[in-house]
């Protein structure tokens, strides 16, 4: 794909790039028109409701020299980071295992699916009352929170994958382990993905929330803390930063996609 | 072809289960027997759903059979327990499907290695051999390309070295070039002759197409309309190494189209 698209690229018509132009001009007169009317909305409201862009930018910039920032995100991705980790975890293997047990799988998949129903975030005072007020129960929240969706994409995934694959793979003298890896991994790859896509602003936002409930640090504890203290332009600054997060991750998770997505032949202007 | 058969199909049946709303449940294949010697080229025509894709998955052991029984080299292949199958009989079985059935997001060479690899015969020595199959049907170049970016002929080419590679004594092929162009699977044709007389493998070839079962076997069988069953049996005496293009002026081919025509329904 890559060799095609360099030669499509190089033999692109001048109008097009020109086009192209125009979109990234209009991109940034958006971005202006956008700014401006926050500014006078936040002029508008006045400061106890809404926070001027200037001053939110300022703050975060005070706020990361300081190195105060800097340690709320990191308490908050940390705690992001670790809850996905667990969640992606069992969200993977789980299927696999299901795999090999036809039956079983029949058996718990409508209680799994039950499951789902459950509002996860309802269940946060449930986990304080169970694991305390250290991390444990955001981690709870946030695991369960990219479990489902990671769960039931590769769930859906495993069932997707190929029969003639398989037996081609059998054939050839697979092992049932070297088949999962090579033929059901691979895949169900395009599936994990789209659940990522999901899953990870979610961790982020998942997060935030346990902050809020419990902790005296991170993304969460900042808004939350702010807010209490009638500093909306804290508030904001820390709404912004999450903002910045999500899409940075977002972005990172983007890149990794093409790159174990080389193969696929996809239509580079179906992409969302 | 003289010698023990290598492979023996005994009195082989296959009934898929009675669906919903259908009355009896449907015989694809009923008492089918036949064998082939080490190094035959055995070709089989059949009319489209006769049940040569069923007999061939039985065969490869990724499909059980409702009766009868495969030996090769005179030994029992676990055919009629699911459980028990063992597909492509330890790797002695190799399979060439009617699709290519390569893995899309592996190039060329590593579809083609695939097998080795997972057979953990993956040295310096098998690696040169898959290059020179590749060389030899000529996918050199494309070694890094990925299937979507080949033409069909080209994955047929693929998907078929990907069997050779790891030299297993018996392949099945499922009318391999049945979905190309006159010309590439001409040329096909040509290359797998081509490889057979370097290796003289045991081949059992699947097709609907009368020529095409003659220019390459040694000997053909016709099967009847399903439930299927050996309805005709020819040998080839045509002189290796044959021209595929010029198969149809030799003076043997109209007689032996015609009789076997008249076999296939």
């Amino acid at each position: 794909m890559t060799t095609t698209q360099g030669t499509l690229d190089l033999a692109e018509p001048a109008p097009v790039r020109w086009r192209q132009h125009a979109v990234t001009a209009g991109r940034i007169w958006l971005a202006v028109v956008l700014l401006a009317a926050w500014k006078i909305g936040a002029d508008a409201a006045g400061p106890v409701y809404a926070a001027d862009p200037f001053k939110v930018l300022q703050r975060i910039v005070e706020d990361t020299a300081s190195g105060a920032l800097i340690r709320h995100i990191y308490v908050t991705l940390r705690l992001a980071a670790i809850g996905f980790a667990i969640g992606c975890l069992f969200g993977v293997a789980l299927p696999f295992l299901l795999r090999r047990m036809p039956r079983l799988t029949t058996a718990v998949e409508p209680y799994i699916m039950a499951s789902v129903g459950v509002p996860k975030y309802a269940l946060v005072p449930l986990f304080i009352l169970w694991f305390g007020i250290d991390d444990a129960p955001k981690l709870w929240l946030v695991g369960l929170l990219v479990f489902y969706p990671v769960f039931i994409a590769v769930f859906a995934g495993i069932r997707n994958v190929d029969r003639r694959l398989i037996n081609m793979a059998r054939v050839a003298g697979a092992s049932e382990a070297a088949i999962s890896r090579e033929v059901v991994w691979n895949s169900l790859l395009p599936f994990f993905f789209a659940s990522l896509k999901i899953a990870l602003p979610r961790a982020v936002s998942a997060a935030i929330i346990g902050e809020f409930l419990v902790g005296n640090e991170g993304l969460g504890y900042l808004i939350e803390h702010s807010r209490q203290s009638f500093d909306t332009t804290g508030v904001f600054a820390g709404i912004a930063v999450a903002t910045a997060l999500v899409l940075v991750i977002n972005a990172v998770l983007e890149r990794i996609d093409r790159r174990f997505s080389a193969w696929r032949p996809t239509d580079r202007h179906m992409e969302l | 072809m003289t010698g023990q058969p290598l492979l023996e199909v005994d009195d082989l049946s296959k009934r898929f289960a009675a669906r919903a709303g259908r009355d009896a449940p449907a015989w694809v294949i009923q008492g089918l027997s036949f064998s082939v010697s080490d190094g035959e080229f055995l070709t089989i025509i059949g009319p489209s759903g006769s049940g040569k894709t069923t007999l061939l998955n039985m065969i490869a052991q990724i499909d059980t059979a409702s009766g009868g029984a495969v030996r090769f080299q005179s030994q029992l292949a676990p055919i009629a327990d699911p459980k028990a199958l063992n597909p492509g009989l330890s790797c002695r079985i190799g399979y060439v499907t009617q699709e290519d059935n390569l893995l899309p997001w592996r190039t060329t060479l590593q579809n083609v290695l695939f097998p080795l690899k997972v057979q953990g015969r993956l040295n310096d020595k098998t690696r040169a051999h898959a290059e020179m199959l590749i060389r030899a049907v000529g996918l050199a170049g494309f070694e890094r390309h990925y299937p979507h970016e080949l033409s069909g002929g080209m994955r047929k080419r693929a998907s078929l070295i990907r069997t050779l590679v790891y030299d297993p004594p018996v392949i099945l092929m499922d009318e391999p070039f049945g979905a190309l162009d006159a010309q590439t699977r001409t040329q096909l044709q040509e290359d797998l002759l081509r490889l057979w007389e370097l290796g003289r493998k045991t081949i059992i070839f699947v097709t609907h197409d009368i020529a095409e079962a003659i220019a390459l076997g040694d000997r053909t069988l016709v099967l009847t309309r399903a439930p299927a069953s050996i309805a005709g049996e020819h040998a080839i005496t045509m002189p290796r190494p044959r021209d595929i293009r010029g198969i149809m002026t030799h003076p043997d081919f109209s007689s032996l189209y015609q009789r076997i025509r008249a076999q296939v329904q």
